[in-house]
């Protein structure tokens, strides 16, 4: 008897192609995301509020409820639909401008006010769907588009770090950073999505991942070599681990 | 503090009169940030709707307020906010998305004095931000303009039912001077029937497969097919939906064409034009999208001269010169801004003009 | 018949309450009617003042460059506002903080004492501005103390509503302020 070991998650629409480019992280994060979602059993309560950037096609793949909200605002949009419907499950999937570039202020305020809302956010140190230009992540010396010569503190200043932001809000239950560069980070990921689904599915407020991401196309790297610059060059920045978590022992 | 009386007068403020028709009219959310001359709005929510059991949120701005009505509105409940001139602009964005978007966002606009920070007095300055819109790409939204207190509580029930009906953002666009003033209110029973959402409000895809409410539409095709369909729509509201007010036009030389707050000065001017011998008329729209300007039409057949009056540089008057047509000249009373002009200041344009 | 009132003073002297009432009045005794402040930064300080208008008929202008009864509770406002006193209007002075009075021969006046009589009798200044609506009752005619007295009980928010025996005093003295003033 043939075991099945592999299957597509049921959240997952058939027959859905997927648009990210070859070797980007999204299409790992996006699988992940599903699975939680049938493993907590709650797609037929789920509403995405989907931002702008190359994490908007991801209403394309979820069989789930998804409003598109204008850049940066899928953090007021899901206040919007959480607070009209608190017994949804409602979450937002947003890239790290979206996030935390254009939609700063509404992804603070929404976990100051602790929300009961779920976040992913996806740090790929660069605006990745407009052609690879200097972003609110881009690390100290990053060449982009927008920094020819490498991000440095006269010009742009610093990046932000998120998770640890997120972190210091008073209303924020969980938040971790996260990469998906090896098979056992990848599980550790997709425990720390569940975390962030399963606070706000308690009603304890604002869960939040960061996951530090590859961009193989806008990088110019294959994806082997994105991903040792995950490790070599973005997780001295930006360190993974669990920055709070009201759940936790002790 | 006002309190949700059915059938029974009372003296309320113009904001007051808004907030408390929109609980009447079942708005269970309510997302907004402080601006005069509209902040007695979110605050009368901010109490009542936590007494209800409704939601209220104190938004981080009003680019966020916007933005959380949209959410609210999108899983098929009735939802809300307010603010003024200014702030406003700031929800342009928002307002484009949700017409895209189809969604029945209500929103309540107190003009006070622009550009830029202006000042806190009344105005109409805001015309062509309510009409003409200030986000991007073809859209229209609905808008209707009170011009008393009654007013302002019987057309926010109605914003709330056109905005269902038509999934279309429809804003209640007042003033300053509406919503501070107070006049005697009967809070009517919500005339207006339920409209059912089911077949497109997100719910969670329970049992059928998941909906996706977006403006996105890579196509050119798409768009345009987009485009076509939405300005059906608009053509029927403007076929269904025009609304205005008209006293003494049929026999008049001179149409008075005012909206909002201003045309109450007017009302009175025309009729101490009367008493002068100058046959003189009124025209108010209520509804300033979908325009009344076939009737302007008709009426400039027969009318010697048109004279709007506003409190702004002049901007409604564009609008009745577009649907005159140059069959008759249209001329402009105006104050920059302010309470009205006076009646007797009005009549004495008048007579200048004629 | 169309009058219009206005009410002006410092802020804290309950002037835009007064009017409230005032308006209240007017739409117990069937009348149209409209209240319009002075708001924003007007409040902070400064004057206070609003409009009152009462009418038979539709009701355009909130607020006139001429009112045909005003009330002035201190001095600042009876500066401002004496030219806006329609002619053959009248003005109410409260001589209490208005003592340097400028006299127009085209319209009437009340003086009085209001403040002090509010400290003496009711041992509240804070009844100035109701004290000012009886007088005006009487001063004008045009008002019912019975609908003045249903319009406190309406605009007295109930959390205060043990101040209401103490308000239906301060009106029926300043009603009775010719009474008084012999």
């Amino acid at each position: 008897m043939a075991e099945q070991v592999f299957k597509i998650p049921d959240s997952i629409k058939k027959n859905a192609k997927f648009s990210y480019c070859p070797g980007c992280d999204h299409g790992v994060a996006t699988r992940l995301v599903a699975e939680v979602i049938d493993e907590l059993g709650i797609r037929e309560k789920t509403i995405l509020a989907a931002s702008v950037g190359c994490s908007v096609t991801l209403y394309d793949f979820l069989e789930i409820d998804s409003l598109e909200a204008p850049h940066g605002r899928a953090m007021a949009e899901a206040t919007g639909i959480k607070r009209a419907c608190p017994d949804k499950f409602v979450f937002t999937y947003q890239g790290d401008g979206d996030f935390a570039s254009i939609g700063l202020a509404e992804s603070m305020h929404a976990a100051l006010r602790g929300e009961n809302i779920s976040a992913i956010c996806i740090n790929n140190t660069t605006y990745g769907m407009t052609g690879g230009q200097l972003g609110p992540t881009t690390i100290m010396g990053q060449k982009t588009t927008t920094s020819p010569t490498g991000r440095n503190r006269e010009y742009y200043g610093y990046p932000i770090k998120i998770a640890e932001h997120i972190a210091l809000c008073d209303g924020t239950a969980y938040s971790a950073r996260v990469s998906l560069d090896t098979v056992a980070n990848i599980r550790k990921a997709k425990q720390a999505i569940k975390k962030a689904f399963e606070v706000q599915l308690k009603g304890l407020g604002f869960g939040f991942v960061e996951i530090l991401s590859t961009c193989p196309t806008n990088w110019k790297m294959t994806p082997d070599k994105a991903h040792e610059r995950v490790r070599n060059e973005m997780m001295p920045v930006f360190k993974l681990g669990v920055y709070k978590d009201i759940t936790a022992e002790g | 503090m006002v309190e949700c009386l059915k059938d029974k007068k009372v003296l309320t403020k113009g904001n007051y009169a808004i907030a408390n028709a929109a609980v009447l009219a079942g708005c269970q959310c309510y997302f907004g940030y402080p601006i005069t001359p509209q902040s007695e709005i979110g605050e009368f929510m901010s109490g009542k709707m936590q007494e209800l059991g409704r939601a209220y949120v104190s938004a981080e701005s009003e680019l966020a307020a916007i933005n959380m009505v949209i959410g609210a509105v999108s899983t098929g409940v009735k939802a809300m906010t307010s603010s003024s001139s200014c702030a406003v602009a700031l929800m342009q964005e928002g307002l484009s998305y949700a017409a895209a978007d189809e969604l029945p966002v209500v929103l309540v606009s107190v003009m006070r004095g622009g550009p830029g920070l202006g000042n806190i007095y009344p105005s109409q300055g805001d015309y062509f931000q309510a009409t003409k819109g200030g986000g991007d790409g073809d859209y229209k939204l609905i808008v209707l303009a009170p011009s008393t207190v009654q007013e302002c509580a019987d057309l926010t029930y109605k914003a709330f039912y056109l905005a269902q009906k038509y999934r279309n953002p429809t804003v209640l666009l007042a003033d300053g001077m509406l919503g501070q003033m107070m006049e005697p209110v009967e809070y009517k029973q919500n005339p207006y029937p339920e409209i059912d959402n089911s077949n497109w409000a997100l719910t969670g895809a329970k049992g059928r497969k998941g909906r996706i409410i977006r403006s996105y539409a890579p196509l050119a095709s798409d768009r345009c097919e987009f485009l076509e369909k939405l300005y059906k729509k608009y053509k029927l509201i403007e076929e269904n939906e025009t609304e205005w007010e008209e006293i003494g036009v049929e026999d008049a030389d001179v149409v008075l064409v005012s909206f909002g707050g201003t045309a109450r000065n007017v009302k009175i001017a025309a009729k101490m034009c009367r008493e002068k011998g100058i046959k003189a008329g009124v025209l108010r729209p209520i509804t300033l999208f979908p325009f009344p300007h076939k009737r302007l039409f008709e009426l400039s057949k027969k009318v010697k001269k048109f004279i709007t009056v506003e409190v702004n540089m002049g901007q409604m008057v564009n609008d009745v010169r577009l649907a005159v047509n140059g069959n008759a000249p249209v001329e402009l009373i105006h104050k920059p801004v302010g309470i009205p002009p006076a009646p007797e200041e009005i009549v004495k344009q008048i007579e200048e003009l004629i | 018949m169309e009058k219009s009132f206005l009410i002006a003073g410092f802020g804290g002297q309950g002037v835009l309450l007064a009017g409230e009432v005032l308006a209240n009045a007017f739409m117990y005794a069937g009348k149209n009617v409209t209240w319009y402040p002075s708001y924003g930064a007007e409040m902070r300080g400064g004057t206070v003042n609003c409009s009152v208008k009462m009418s038979d008929t539709e009701i355009g202008s909130v607020q006139d460059s001429t009112s045909d009864y005003i009330i002035v509770l201190n001095q600042a406002s009876f500066d401002r506002f004496l030219p806006s006193v329609s002619k053959n209007g009248t003005i109410i002075v409260n001589t209490s903080l208005a003592s340097d009075t400028k006299v127009r021969d085209d319209i009437n006046y009340v003086f009085f004492p209001i403040t002090q009589t509010a400290d003496e009798k009711l041992n509240s200044t804070k009844m100035t501005n109701i004290i000012a609506l009886g007088i005006l009752a009487r001063a004008t005619g045009l008002l019912d103390l019975k609908d003045l007295e249903k319009a406190l009980d309406t605009v007295i928010p109930p959390h205060r509503k043990n101040l209401l025996p103490l308000n239906l005093q301060a009106l029926k003295i300043g009603y009775e302020y010719d009474l008084l003033h012999v």
